[in-house]
């Protein structure tokens, strides 16, 4: 319990008190965050959970989040809106405004995701701002896709401006929204889904104050950061001072391959992650901006070293996460960033390298899902009904000191997968196959999750747009202390020829795209493997006889 | 509103004893059975005699038919009959989620559509808990190697693009009964559109194994969704060998004792269903426990006249609540069961069966109090349970509890737990409060316990929100209904939280979700997906499938007794707006449905939708994707008439003790003897009333009386201005 004795707590405060505060307005965030879900028209928003929802005090510091809200966005809010009141200084904001932008740098990496705030007042006195970003179906440009060369290319940008002025919408704003994107129904319906899912986080604060009595927020949400970063830095000066570091590779585009350098620095209680030596930024949408590569690297520090704490910027104040301006991990504008989780998702695979020479029961091995590998089919079925299609899937998981990784999911995002059933009955896809592959885990005392095998047909008599934003079809995901790598991706038409892996292409009626999602990395030694747990492999099929006898040395 | 979480301990095994319950209505003998974790509970009505009887009986998880045979027998014997006076018997088990649960069902074999063997492994692809890099998932019920495909494939137009490969069927049925298979289960893709090769399946693998249990999904839970409709057919398959012995054995053994009249079941929609449901779909009793509670609280919404009720139950690990509108539990059509962390969402099985919607959340009276990593105090949901228990029940507990904050504050009474049966430890609980809490929050003694009070009830308090919230609804608009061992202690506060003005605590809480078997009425639901836009919904079809549903409907219900004259059929359709991925419920209209129906379905939707979530958009088309029908025979005319004469006689009142409440601190406050209260008392709180399965705590500015029924009602003061 140091970190009650450690951070002098506020008097007005007491532990009952906070956690009776604090847990109301989390209920707030996520009320609100379940509003949103339920009416969003963006699959991302709903398979992905690629939203958040966030109130925050006078000051522009946090106050809550949704619970269930994903990495890629922590701590993104509250800096959106500082730089929202850059532009519109704060005497301007009135009742019922509401603030809109998709800037990649001042929102949260890339143009789809929609960054919007309102003020909140109460007896007349701007009181806090609610806050939420969400993935919009559709913003014009690419469409979701990695091979742009430009920002501008990737569709509509907004520099923050009001959407909402006095509780009316601001029409020239939303006409050049309209008039801008593919689905504009659909776009208009999840921008009012978010200025809805404001509206309650507003009712709910204005009704937590009046019920509290409570005028001042700033000191609370002072209070549960000092206490939220007390207990980061407990767990952090457990571990050992020193520097650490560790690299890695992955596809990039084309004859430009990412590399990714990073040194973890551990200090008393401070923790820096520096990322000089990683590559230069692109001409390809992978691009990962500042904030996107931060939230990314510090997720996997928090799952490490604090999973217990509710997620609250205060957690992260002890990490440091540097990068050199113009690399692929810290983009200047205007670098095509549409596909940023390809870069972003790959960090945490340093980090636990990092990590694994001082605490390797803390971290896993690299997984098959990292970064995610997506598809984006869109057209019009035979009924003459546009549709646009993401397949949702992941490959394994790393493994870990304690357990072989998880087959078939996502980290670091949490992306669900949506049914077959359900894609089939919304376009004229038809699925042959969605079936783990087995000896795509790596070999390990405990072995990487499996990836799983798609075979997915066009059945539409019209061709079929198709994007692909995959990588790992030559560097496979890693192995950790001792354990070997996971499959590489592979993605091939039915003749076997092979599709641009971050490309736009076309899908004739009766085509067959096959992809392989890979598996993850195995963790140590694969003979220190228990024989019991490889004969189970074998006798489920997990591990083919062959790869027991020729990875394992099993004599079966 | 399970009765083993209700009363587990508070509960006292023992033989039957009357209650002062009176009924009038056809003069009919029935018996409701609620088979739980720890108690198996009988409640006897006798129509004639205005009489109601209650057993408890300890559950002989083995072979739980033992404890519900010597149970039977003696409540009939106590009132005085044989069983072959009995006119029927409705019976709830908790035995299909604990099979789940503990995983002690049946060795599973899984054929499904080729490409598809692993629909059971890979599930949503998820992780339920962000930060946790190590939890456990729950193991699918039949391992890869128990898992087989076949050639076949129908499109989700319901057209054959691949025939099924009859040979290798068989082929694959042989090969799993020669792995020592005790069930198996059919699930192909798409066959939620056209069953053909499901129950070609069935009539091939029947012919061949005629004594293997067959599950085929579309007879489960034909709706759309692979991995949740493989799930259901796969938990069905595990539970049924079990399921099948256990109810042909009890209806034999009941037979031998003379029992004459059938013995139905209670499913988790809260409807009442023949035998053989419990053998051929047990998994639709998944929640039948619970379900009888909610039912029993839409009872008592109906005598109490309170149009929308919170049925708050809070036993000793978990608090159940369910909302009920006009008399009608809310339902859901899905259900997680065997969860690997009990109150986290996904670490479980989700299947596609009707269910009472319940929230349950991980807050009862042996709900654990701890600061955590940021030094913030926490209740729940880790529970002392039953054993250790509490620190105050002197069993080697010696974490602080709910119930042990709750004695501290004054609640309880040392001396009057379980009536007196069991005396708790106060100074014990001091050193572990202080230990645990006081001491590193620099709070004192009373500080810590209100606040573990006051965290408990306001974890309950969120959660209602929310769900309310969901439903588009103001919480303060219900009726809260408190059962449960520590749902009359801690109701006032959580009203106080919700707004509610009103709390309703029935007599004899351990009594209430029993007699929810014999105030339901017998019902049964069918599902049928079929995604379409409203512009092109085909009349004539829905027509087709819904004259076929509401026949077969009405046939279960005749077979579970029922009258095919008096059945009511109801019909909803799951609609959402194109590319949307959350269906909301919308009223179908009755009779012959005409060319008109996808308009007036339109409009429906967009006022469901506007209601819900204060929106109404233009342009974006709509769809329908599965259609629901609810078949239910008349509600047993059942009016709980209490006779005052047998209530205890006895004093009233107790005298006084010192009890915390957060406005007064510790003031003096009357203790009655809820034994003693007639019909038509009335007092003002602060007050505790005692009675033997739970205390009820009336705060200050309440008022507290006693209606016809001895119910006791809680009203809460108008707000003060300020």
């Amino acid at each position: 319990m140091n970190a009650t004795e450690d951070a002098a707590p506020n008097p007005r405060f007491d532990p009952v008190t906070l956690e009776i505060l604090w847990s109301r307005l989390i209920s707030i965030a996520d009320e609100s965050a379940a509003a949103l879900l339920r009416t969003a028209f963006s699959t991302v928003v709903r398979e992905s959970n690629d939203f958040t929802t966030v109130l925050l005090d006078a000051e522009c510091n946090c106050l809550a989040e949704n619970t269930g809200g994903i990495p890629s966005f922590v701590g993104m809010v509250p800096s959106a809106v500082k730089a929202m009141l850059e532009r519109i200084p704060v005497e301007r904001w009135r009742p019922g405004d509401c603030i809109i932008t998709n800037d990649p740098w001042i929102g949260s990496g890339h143009l789809p995701d929609v960054t919007m705030a309102s003020p909140i007042f109460h007896r007349g006195t701007l009181v806090g701002f609610s806050g939420s970003i969400a993935h919009l179906p559709d913003i014009g440009g690419s469409g979701w896709a990695c091979d742009t060369r430009e920002l501008y290319e990737e569709g509509l940008r907004l520099m923050p401006v009001r959407f909402i002025e006095d509780g009316q919408e601001v029409e020239v704003v939303a006409d050049i929204i309209r008039a801008n994107v593919r689905v504009p129904d659909q776009v208009m319906g999840d921008i009012y889904a978010q200025v809805a899912a404001q509206g309650i986080c507003r009712k709910g604060l204005q009704q937590f104050l009046d019920d509290t009595g409570l005028s001042d927020l700033t000191e609370l949400s002072a209070e549960l950061r000092g206490r939220a970063e007390t207990a980061m830095r407990t767990a952090i000066e457990a571990l050992p001072d020193g520097s650490w570091s560790a690299s890695m590779d992955a596809d990039g585009i084309d004859e430009f391959e990412t590399h990714i350098e990073c040194r973890m620095t551990i200090s008393g209680s401070d923790l820096e992650l520096d990322f000089a030596g990683t590559s230069g930024q692109v001409a390809c949408g992978i691009n990962s901006v500042m904030k996107y590569t931060r939230a990314f690297a510090t997720y996997p520090i928090k799952c490490a070293l604090d999973p217990d704490s509710p997620r609250n910027e205060g957690s992260f104040q002890p990490v440091t996460v540097k990068a050199p301006e113009g690399s692929i991990v810290n983009p200047t504008y205007p670098a095509p960033v549409g596909a940023r989780q390809l870069t972003g998702h790959l960090l945490y695979g340093v980090i636990y390298r990092c990590l694994a020479q001082i605490a390797p029961d803390r971290v896993v091995a690299e997984s098959g899902s990292t970064p995610t590998l997506r598809s984006v089919y869109g057209g019009v079925d035979r009924q003459g009904h546009r549709f646009n299609q993401v397949l949702f899937a992941s490959g394994g998981m790393g493994a870990s000191h304690r357990m072989d990784g998880y087959a078939c999911t996502a980290f670091p995002s949490n992306t669900g997968v949506g049914s077959v059933e359900a894609l089939e009955s919304v376009s004229p896809l038809l699925v042959w196959r969605k079936e783990l592959t087995p000896d795509s885990g790596g070999a390990g005392k405990f072995r990487g999750g499996l990836g799983q095998d798609v075979e997915i047909e066009v059945r539409s008599d019209q061709p079929v747009r198709l994007s692909l934003m995959s990588d790992r079809h030559k560097y496979p995901p890693r192995g950790i202390l001792g354990g070997g790598d996971g499959s590489h991706t592979r993605i091939e038409f039915r003749d076997g020829t092979r599709p641009h892996q971050k490309g736009r292409t076309v899908m004739q009626p009766g085509e067959l795209l096959r992809l392989h999602f890979p598996g993850g990395g195995g963790f140590g030694d694969p003979a220190d493997r228990d024989p019991a747990a490889i004969e189970d492999d074998i006798a489920k099929g997990y591990v083919s006889a062959e790869a027991a006898r020729s990875v394992y040395g099993h004599k079966g | 509103m399970g009765n083993e979480e209700g009363h587990d301990l508070h509960g006292t095994p023992g033989g039957p004893r009357a209650r002062g319950v009176v009924m009038a209505s056809r003069a009919r003998c029935r018996i409701g059975v609620d088979v739980g974790g720890t108690f198996t509970d009988f409640v006897l009505v006798d129509e004639a005699r205005d009489l109601v009887f209650t057993g408890k009986q300890l559950t002989t998880s083995s072979d739980p038919g033992i404890a519900i045979c010597e149970g039977v027998e003696r409540v009939a014997r106590e009132a005085g009959l044989a069983l072959a006076d009995i006119d029927g018997i409705v019976h709830g088990t908790t035995l299909v989620a604990n099979t789940i649960i503990e995983r002690t069902g049946a060795r599973v074999g899984f054929i499904t559509t080729r490409g598809f063997r692993d629909v059971l492994e890979v599930g949503t692809e998820m992780r339920y808990d962000l930060y946790d890099l190590f939890m456990e998932k729950a193991e699918p019920l039949a391992p890869r190697d128990r898992r087989l495909t076949v050639d076949e494939r129908v499109d989700s137009g319901g057209t054959v693009v691949q025939p099924m490969d009859e040979a290798e069927l068989r082929e694959a049925a042989r090969a799993l009964v020669g792995m020592g298979v005790e069930a198996i289960a059919v699930c192909f893709v798409n066959s939620y559109v056209n069953p053909v090769h499901e129950q070609r399946a069935r009539e091939i693998l029947a012919g061949s194994f005629p004594a293997l249990p067959l599950t085929v999904s579309t007879s489960v839970a034909p709706e759309i969704r692979e991995y949740e409709r493989a799930c259901t057919a796969a938990a069905n398959a595990y539970v049924m060998p079990l399921m099948r012995r256990y109810v042909t054995g009890l209806h034999d053994r009941l037979g031998d004792l003379g029992l004459r009249a059938p013995l139905n079941v209670m499913l988790s929609g809260g409807g009442i269903a023949a035998l053989r449901v419990a053998r051929e779909t047990p998994i639709h009793l998944i929640e039948s426990g619970p379900a009888a509670g909610a039912i029993a609280g839409a009872h008592y919404a109906g005598i109490t006249d309170s149009p929308s009720v919170i049925a708050f139950d809070m036993g000793g690990t978990t608090a159940k609540m369910c909302l009920i509108e006009n008399g009608e539990p809310e339902h859901a059509t899905t259900f997680e069961a065997g969860r690997v962390r009990r109150f986290a969402h996904g670490s479980g099985i989700p299947l596609k069966v009707p269910v009472i919607d319940l929230i349950e959340i991980g807050a009862g009276g042996g709900s654990i109090a701890r600061l955590d990593a940021m030094g913030l105090m926490k209740v729940g949901p880790q529970s002392a349970g039953a054993e250790p228990g509490p620190v105050c029940y002197g069993r080697g507990g010696t974490e602080p509890t709910v119930t042990d904050a709750d004695l501290w504050l004054g609640y309880l009474s040392p001396d009057f737990f379980l009536g007196g049966e069991m005396p708790l430890e106060v100074a014990a609980v001091k050193a572990a409060m202080d230990t645990a809490l006081s001491d590193p929050a620099g709070l004192d003694t009373i500080g810590a316990a209100a606040g573990v009070h006051a965290i408990v009830n306001n974890n309950m308090a969120a959660a209602a929100r929310r769900h309310i919230a969901e439903k588009g609804r103001d919480p303060r608009r219900y009726t809260l209904v408190a059962t449960g061992g520590a749902g009359p202690v801690h109701a006032w506060g959580l009203a106080r939280l919700l707004g509610i003005r009103r709390i309703v605590c029935p007599l004899g809480a351990g009594v209430t979700s029993s007699l929810g078997f014999l105030i339901a009425a017998p019902a049964t639901d069918r599902a049928h997906s079929h995604v379409c836009r409203v512009e092109s919904v085909p009349a004539d079809v829905v027509n087709a499938f819904y004259e076929a549903m509401a026949r077969d409907a009405t046939a279960a219900l005749v077979e579970a007794g029922g009258d095919a004259a008096t059945v009511t059929i109801e019909r909803r359709v799951d609609m959402r707006y194109v590319g949307q991925g959350f269906e909301i419920e919308v009223p179908v209209p009755d009779g012959v449905l005409g060319p008109d129906l996808g308009e007036e379905l339109h409009e429906r939707f967009l006022d469901r939708y506007d209601e819900l979530f204060g929106r109404r958009i233009a342009g974006v088309p709509a769809e329908t994707v599965t259609w629901r029908l609810t078949a239910s025979g008349p509600t047993p005319n059942v009016t709980l008439n209490f006779d005052d004469q047998r209530i205890d006689a006895g004093a009233a009142g107790k005298g006084e003790r010192p009890v915390h409440f957060p406005e007064t601190g510790f003031t003096p406050c009357k203790v009655y003897n809820r034994y003693g209260l007639g019909p038509g008392t009335t007092f003002r709180g602060p007050a505790v009333i005692e009675e033997r399965e739970s205390t009820v705590v009336a705060g200050p500015d309440t008022n507290v009386s006693i209606d016809r029924y001895l119910n006791l009602i809680i009203d809460l003061d108008e707000p003060r201005p300020g």
